[in-house]
Parts: C-alpha cells; structure tokens; sequence
C-alpha cells in the first residue's frame, strides 16, 4: 500500500517530506510533512510535528498533527500532542493525551 | 536483524540523520548522514547528498557525498558519483560516472608518528644556543639548585635540566624568552643561583655579548 516504508530498526533524525504515503516502522525524530497518508505501525514511534492528509496511528506518536482530512487512533495507538483536522477518530483501547481542534 | 526492507518512495525526501540495522533502498531523495549496517541501494531516482557509511552500497542513482563501507561499494551502469570511496572491494560498471578518491585499504602511514617527535626536538634547539654558552661551565650545579628558582620565573619549562641553565641566559637572549618579568624573577633567584655561578659569568648585559 505504503509507497515510502521506513522499516523497524531504523532511526530517522531530521526532516521527512513527501507526496506519497508514509509507513513507519521504525522511529523519526524531527518533522514529517506528507500531501497523502502517514501510517505509523505497531513498532513505530515518531516525536515529530506532522503535516499530512490523513494520519493512522497504531504506534506511538509524540507531537502535533495537523491533518487536512482525517486522523485515526487505532487501539494500539498512543499518541501525546495536539491534534488539528476535521475528522477525528479514536478507537476504543487508544491512549490519547492532547487537545483537539476540529475546526479547521 | 530483521528482514525488514526500508524503502524511501519516489517522491519523498528525507533530510537528516538515517540509522539503521537493516537493508535501505532509496528512490526518492535523502540529505544528511546515512548510518547502516546492512546494505544500501540507490536505484535510478534515488539523489543521495549525504555521507554514507554502510556495509554495502549499490549505487544507481546520484550520489554526492562519501561512501564508507565495511564490505563493499559497486557503482553500476547508470550510477552516478561525486565523492570519496573506501571500501575494501569496489566495483564500477562499465558506463558509471565517478569522480572522487578510491581508497581501499587501511594502511597508516608513519608519517603522524614522526611529526611530535620533530616539533619537540624543534623547540628543544629554540632554546638551547641561548643555553650553550653557559651549560659546559656549570650544567651539573645549576640544575638541582636552579630547579626550584627556575618555576618561580615562570618559564614555559618543557625540559627540566636545559631549562634551569637556560634561566639565567634567558634574560640576555631575547629571542627565545625575555620578558620584562624575567630579570625581577632573576634578582629574587640570583641569591640563590650565586653561589653556583661562576665569575667569569656575570649577570645580564655581560651576557648580552655571549649571545653569539
């Protein structure tokens, strides 16, 4: 599915920018800034500021998002930051710390 | 470890800092370091501007930048580099473009032994002509009773026996150390040193003609 896959043993300090999807594995410190869909696994642990489409979390996010469509905890998800999109879904099970603004 | 590809899509950039234990294949874009201990692959979109240390590397794409490999780097036919090699095997491909240096082994040349060694000696003769002079009429005498006097002066003393001798010529020879400070220094340590001193040495501006 995922275009761009950074796979689990892999560390990524820096800046990341795309126009394809985005799948995590592995752990990004720094930004991510997408035009299609970012995907954080099981194993993926990101501390960065995103700005995506959609953003799926199945792993642990710690920053800010910003989405232009939608965002989605999944039950395994932990994520600690601010989230901005019009669509928001948290699964049952999602550990979620942060402040929500749908209004964009 | 794992089996685990990592691919950077086409149209993605990343800029920073790669690590990983795993193989990484690039066809999008990455500026920065990359730190792998598998093996690297740049296929034909890949533009890689970031130095790379890795296990292997097959480069395809652009590379600007030096690779450093455990094992092995080849550059096949529409691969491009600018930048350093070294890698215990190397491989180019008839039709790859590459400028840069190519070292393949570890060999340490003994050059960087020498140069401490050199640069001491170096300094040992600064200071030294000044000294001769006085040094076969008392160079035994002066260095036990000098040795105390001689850090009170304050002198850069790399060398604990020339220098005491050296102190009290320093003073006359203005070329390896003469400070103002120096002859107030000798005055407190003259007391000391007279004794050992013969007469036919006598303090500064007699000694300004020695110099030669």
């Amino acid at each position: 599915m995922a275009n761009t896959i950074i796979g689990s043993s892999i560390v990524i300090d820096g800046e990341i920018l795309g126009e394809e999807d985005l799948t995590i594995q592995g752990t990004v410190k720094g930004k991510v800034t997408l035009k299609e869909n970012l995907y954080v696994e099981n194993s993926g642990v990101v501390e960065a500021d995103i700005e995506t489409q959609t953003v799926t979390i199945s792993g642990q996010v710690t920053g800010n998002i910003a989405a232009s469509d939608k965002v989605e905890i999944k039950s395994d998800g932990r994520m600690v930051g601010d989230i901005r999109a019009p669509r928001i879904l948290i699964a049952d099970g999602a550990v979620f710390k942060g402040s929500v603004d749908m209004d964009v | 470890m794992n089996d685990n590809i990592t691919i950077v899509g086409e149209n993605t950039v990343i800029r920073g800092a790669l690590q990983g234990d795993e193989d990484l294949t690039i066809y999008g874009r990455v500026e920065g370091t990359i730190n792998l201990s598998r093996t690297l692959i740049i296929e034909a979109s890949g533009i890689v501007a970031a130095d790379i240390e890795v296990q292997d590397a097959i480069v395809s794409g652009v590379v600007v930048g030096n690779i450093s490999a455990s094992n092995s780097v080849q550059i096949t036919e529409e691969g491009r580099m600018v930048g350093d090699l070294s890698s215990p095997r190397v491989i180019i491909v008839d039709g790859a473009s590459f400028k840069g240096h190519v070292d393949m082994g570890n060999l340490e040349a003994p050059v960087g032994e020498r140069l401490p060694s050199s640069t001491s000696a170096m300094a040992v003769r600064a200071s030294r002509p000044a000294v001769a002079p006085e040094r076969p009429s008392v160079p035994a005498i002066r260095s036990p009773v000098s040795k105390p006097a001689s850090k009170p002066a304050a002198r850069p003393a790399s060398k604990p026996a020339s220098k005491p001798a050296s102190k009290p010529a320093a003073p006359k020879a203005p070329a390896p150390k003469a400070p103002a400070n120096k002859p107030a220094d000798k005055k407190a340590s003259k007391p000391r040193r007279k004794p050992p001193r013969p007469p036919s040495v006598p303090k500064g501006k007699r000694r300004v003609k020695r110099r030669r």
